[in-house]
């Protein structure tokens, strides 16, 4: 039972619009609204359905979150290494879906953060380290950090793993150092699925 | 309701007073007695059921009760429905009035049908069909007993289930040649039955208005002579010309489903030996408009609301006596185009688009009178039921609208025109300006032209002020920048897939962004919003021309601007009013929102946003876009397009259960499956069903109205200028 309740992981992509990857949004357009995508995910020997909410990057538009936010199991914060300001928000959104979505327990909510555009200019064009973006993950309680490109496909994989893996917070060694309180995970994702499974 | 009682004098003195107009006597029986004579002239109540009502508006406080029975007299089983005398206090209806609904002495040799209907929700009801057709308004059991009421009858008369539809019990069947033997006992009664129904048609299939006109007039009179109606099966039907007024409504497709009952009404009013003299009591249009409105209560309740106030509006004269008869108006097609005041009169087009109706009209039109009867379609059909969608608007027909100057002559018949059927694409580039307000309807070609001219140099005014600004002033203006950004990102995303704006440096790709940039200027504290590239997109796909393509996208977004508030204020009020409106047509749906927490409406975001924009395919969008732009009906069609939409899913959303989750994208994933053409005529029928009420629910200055007060609606704190 556990497994099944499980099956199921929604996602929230936050961050400036424009810098997501359209393997994750899909369309190659912009989001109005909220977009979805629901991929396939192999982790541990289970297939999980990740329910992928892409929601409008337009700050005009935040304040429809509230409504897309709830019962999500993970928060993606992406960001444009070659947007200075793309990283600088990564901040403002955290705390958006922190006051948006109110997890039982922000503390330990499981975001993971993206570098996208990673591929643009041959790196060249970079003004983000990834040196810089770890850290910031650290402060923020060790949020899982990946860089990807879209366009190259590099690290898209991972990165719905590493999503996955966070969603679930079931990985031993992970849960030890992010997930403290997993009495709480399995209650909130109980409570989500019970909307879903009818 | 127990003070019914003390109405029981008046409902046998009305009792009285009808078998007076029938051919037997009926003696007053007091509801207690239960008498097993069967005398004749002594009439026996087998059921009586008080708290039935008839519904003839959607108000709660004008609904009118009262009681039915089942009575056997002699041999003959009738049927009274007889409303309580001075319920109702709020004087809408008077007692007169409520006479006109009474159903007095009705034998069940008349009765062709009943059916029943159970819903989950609300009341059950029946729709008792006669033989002629009429059938009486639907009858609400308030206190339930619609089981025992068909079980009453069954015990008496002949009932046997139709085998299409398990909800109708058809009567006396008399092509169920068991019928006689096991019909009702008692040899006259019978006789009679039999006398009569041999004398009647057997079947009624009526075929379509619109077929070959010439076979069809050498058949009508053929028919004329006959006084039947034939049809493909050679089956024979005693037939009427048929009243203007009725024309006129077969005419209008929008009241399709009411067609059928028009029919059956015209038919049943030759039907009877007796007819003129039942219209003594009877008057026709009253007649028409209770069985117009009987037939539209079986869509939406309220919908009978709105067609009495088309009655009323003097359309057809709904409580006038004395109003023209079938019988004074000799000609059936010509005239039909005279009526004036008809809100939706037939078009000259009408008639050329007779072979393009979907499926699902013709069975409405062409099996008539048997679909009502076995009613099996009518959940199929009854969201399908607004005017069928015309061809669209040519060259040729489009130059018949302008006078020699150019000008449109009759602006509201365009509009209309338009709203039925769009037009050639070929068309759109200049008529879309008028129905976006670039150009007026009345002006003359000269002054278009001149117009074009001085808007193109304010055009280039405008886009020079960004041009103009410099790489290095760019550095020190980050708002621009920024802007620019967005747009810059948002184009290269927009219709890439269309052909018009695919491939590396594809020029029409700047066109947007120079327009988007442009008009980022032109309206500053607007500046640019995601969705504006989408509503600009098909714009200059129609224009080709990037001054004209602006200001109609100037145009539009005078009515579309307040979408993209900072605050969302454009866009919340039309979620609001969504709301309402589909509290209003379909309060189940509205209950089950409210229950899941799915009233924000957010699901319904990117439809109002955009217009629909990446709902349809890029021609249907521009069809469904000319057609909100007329503003024909309503200038919130789009809500009603909505509605449709949202009541044709409404079986899967509640069916599946679907939480606020689920539902956002089961609406997204809509995208490319909905027929455009079939939720148009669904979103003409609410808008009229809604009529003022639903324009009640709409808060004045809601998108894309214009607002109330221009000067406020973009001042608002600046604090993200993307
Ligand atoms: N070079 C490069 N371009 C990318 C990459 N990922 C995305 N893009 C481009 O960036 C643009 C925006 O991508 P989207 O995924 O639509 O952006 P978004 O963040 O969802 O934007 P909104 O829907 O507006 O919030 C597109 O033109 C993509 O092709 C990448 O890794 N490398
Ligand atoms: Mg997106």
């Amino acid at each position: 039972m556990p497994s099944r309740r499980r099956a199921l992981l929604k996602v929230i992509i936050l961050g400036d619009s424009g810098y997501v990857n359209k393997k994750f949004s899909n369309q190659y357009k912009a989001t109005i609204g909220a977009d979805f995508l629901t991929k396939e995910v192999q982790f541990e020997d289970r297939l999980f359905t990740l329910q992928i909410w892409d929601t409008a990057g337009q700050e005009r538009f935040q304040s429809l979150g509230v409504a897309f936010y709830r019962g999500a199991d993970c928060c993606v914060l992406v960001y444009d290494v070659n947007v200075m300001k793309s990283f600088d928000n990564l901040n403002n959104w955290r705390e958006e879906f922190l006051i948006q979505a109110s997890p039982s327990d922000p503390e330990n909510f499981p975001f993971v953060v993206i570098g996208n555009k990673i591929d643009v200019d041959g790196g060249n064009s970079r003004v983000v380290s990834e040196k810089k973006a770890r850290a910031w993950c650290a402060s923020k309680g060790n949020i899982p950090y990946i860089e990807t490109s879209a366009k190259e496909g590099i690290n898209i994989e991972d990165a719905f793993q590493v999503i996955a893996k966070n969603a679930l917070k079931t990985g031993e060694e992970e849960e030890i150092i992010y997930l403290p309180d997993t009495i709480d995970v399995g209650s909130s994702s109980q409570q989500r699925s019970s909307g879903c499974e009818c | 309701m127990r003070e019914a009682e003390y109405h029981d004098l008046s409902d046998d003195a009305d009792y009285a007073a009808s078998s007076q107009q029938g051919s037997s006597l009926v003696a007053r029986t007091d509801s207690s007695k239960r008498s097993s004579l069967h005398e004749p002239g002594v009439a026996e109540i087998l059921y009586s059921m008080d708290n039935v009502a008839m519904h003839p508006t959607r108000y709660a406080s004008e609904r009118i009760r009262g009681r039915l029975k089942l009575i056997r007299q002699g041999n003959s089983i009738l049927m009274t429905w007889i409303p309580y005398k001075g319920q109702s206090s709020n004087g809408r209806f008077s007692e007169e009035d409520k006479n006109l609904y009474s159903i007095r002495a009705v034998p069940f040799t008349d009765i062709r049908s009943i059916r029943r209907h159970t819903p989950t929700l609300g009341w059950q009801y029946v729709i008792v069909v006669m033989q002629s057709g009429l059938a009486f308004p639907p009858l609400y059991f308030y206190n339930g007993g619609v089981k025992q009421f068909l079980a009453t009858i069954k015990q008496h008369v002949f009932l046997m289930r139709s085998a299409e539809d398990a909800n109708v019990f058809l009567v006396n069947d008399f092509h169920n040649p068991l019928q006689k033997e096991e019909g009702q006992q008692g040899g006259n009664e019978v006789g009679q039955q039999k006398t009569c129904h041999t004398e009647k048609p057997k079947i009624t299939l009526v075929y379509s208005r619109r077929k070959n006109k010439g076979r069809e007039r050498e058949r009508e009179a053929r028919e004329e002579r006959n006084g039947y109606k034939e049809d493909e099966g050679g089956r024979m039907f005693p037939f009427q010309v048929l009243h203007p007024q009725l024309v006129w409504l077969m005419n209008y497709p929008l009241m399709m489903i009411t067609q059928r009952m028009l029919l059956i009404k015209s038919f049943a009013s030759s039907f009877r030996e007796n007819v003129s003299q039942r219209r003594k009591h009877h008057d026709p249009a009253q007649d028409l408009s209770i069985q117009v409105l009987e037939k539209f209560s079986l869509v939406t309740r309220f919908a009978r609301d709105t067609t009495a106030q088309i009655f009323r509006d003097g359309r057809v004269g709904e409580r006038k006596r004395d109003q023209s008869s079938p019988e004074h108006h000799p000609s059936r097609f010509e005239d039909s185009e005279k009526v004036p005041e008809v809100p939706v009169s037939p078009d000259r087009l009408e008639k050329t688009s007779s072979r393009k109706q979907s499926s699902g009209e013709e069975a409405a039109t062409d099996v008539g009178m048997f679909e009502l009867i076995n009613f099996k379609e009518f959940d199929k059909l009854s969201l399908v039921w607004g005017k069928p969608r015309q061809p669209p608007l040519g060259h040729e027909e489009w130059i018949t609208f302008l006078d020699i100057e150019g000008r449109i002559v009759d602006s509201e018949a365009l509009r209309k025109r338009i709203f039925y059927g769009g037009m050639e694409h070929n068309m759109r580039k200049e008529i879309w300006r008028f129905l976006l307000g670039c150009h007026s309807y009345d002006s003359t070609y000269a002054e278009r032209e001149y117009l074009v001219s001085v808007k193109k140099s304010e055009y280039e005014i405008l886009k020079r002020q960004w041009q103009s600004i410099s790489a290095e002033q760019a550095k020190r203006f980050t708002k621009f920048r920024e802007r620019k950004g967005l747009i810059d990102k948002d184009v290269v995303r927009t219709d890439r897939s269309l052909s018009f704006y695919d491939g590396d440096d594809n020029s029409n790709v700047y066109l947007l962004r120079d327009i988007l940039l442009t008009y980022s200027f032109y309206n500053f504290d607007l500046g640019y919003c995601q969705g504006m590239s989408d509503l600009l997109s098909p714009i200059v796909y129609v224009m080709r021309d990037e001054s004209e393509s602006f200001w109609c996208f100037v145009s539009l977004m005078e009515r579309l601007g307040p979408n993209f508030n900072r605050d969302q204020s454009g866009m919340h009020s039309q979620l609001f009013a969504l709301s309402k409106l589909v509290e209003l047509l379909d309060s189940p749906l509205h209950n089950y929102f409210q229950q899941n927490d799915c009233l924000n409406y957010f699901f319904c975001f990117r439809w109002i946003l955009i217009q629909f924009k990446r709902e349809f395919e890029y021609e249907k969008t521009m069809r469904l876009w000319e057609v909100l732009w007329t503003h024909y009906l309503s200038e919130h069609l789009h809500l009603y397009v909505c509605v449709a939409i949202l009541k044709r899913c409404r079986s899967k959303i509640i069916g599946e259960q679907m939480d606020f989750d689920s539902l956002l994208k089961y609406i997204n994933e809509l995208s490319g499956h909905i027929d455009l053409d079939a939720i148009l005529r669904d979103a003409e029928a609410l808008c009229i069903c809604a009529g003022e009420n639903g324009t009640a629910c709409i808060p004045p200055g809601t998108p894309p109205s214009l607002p109330i007060e221009d000067a406020s609606i973009y001042h608002q704190p600046d604090a993200d200028i993307l």
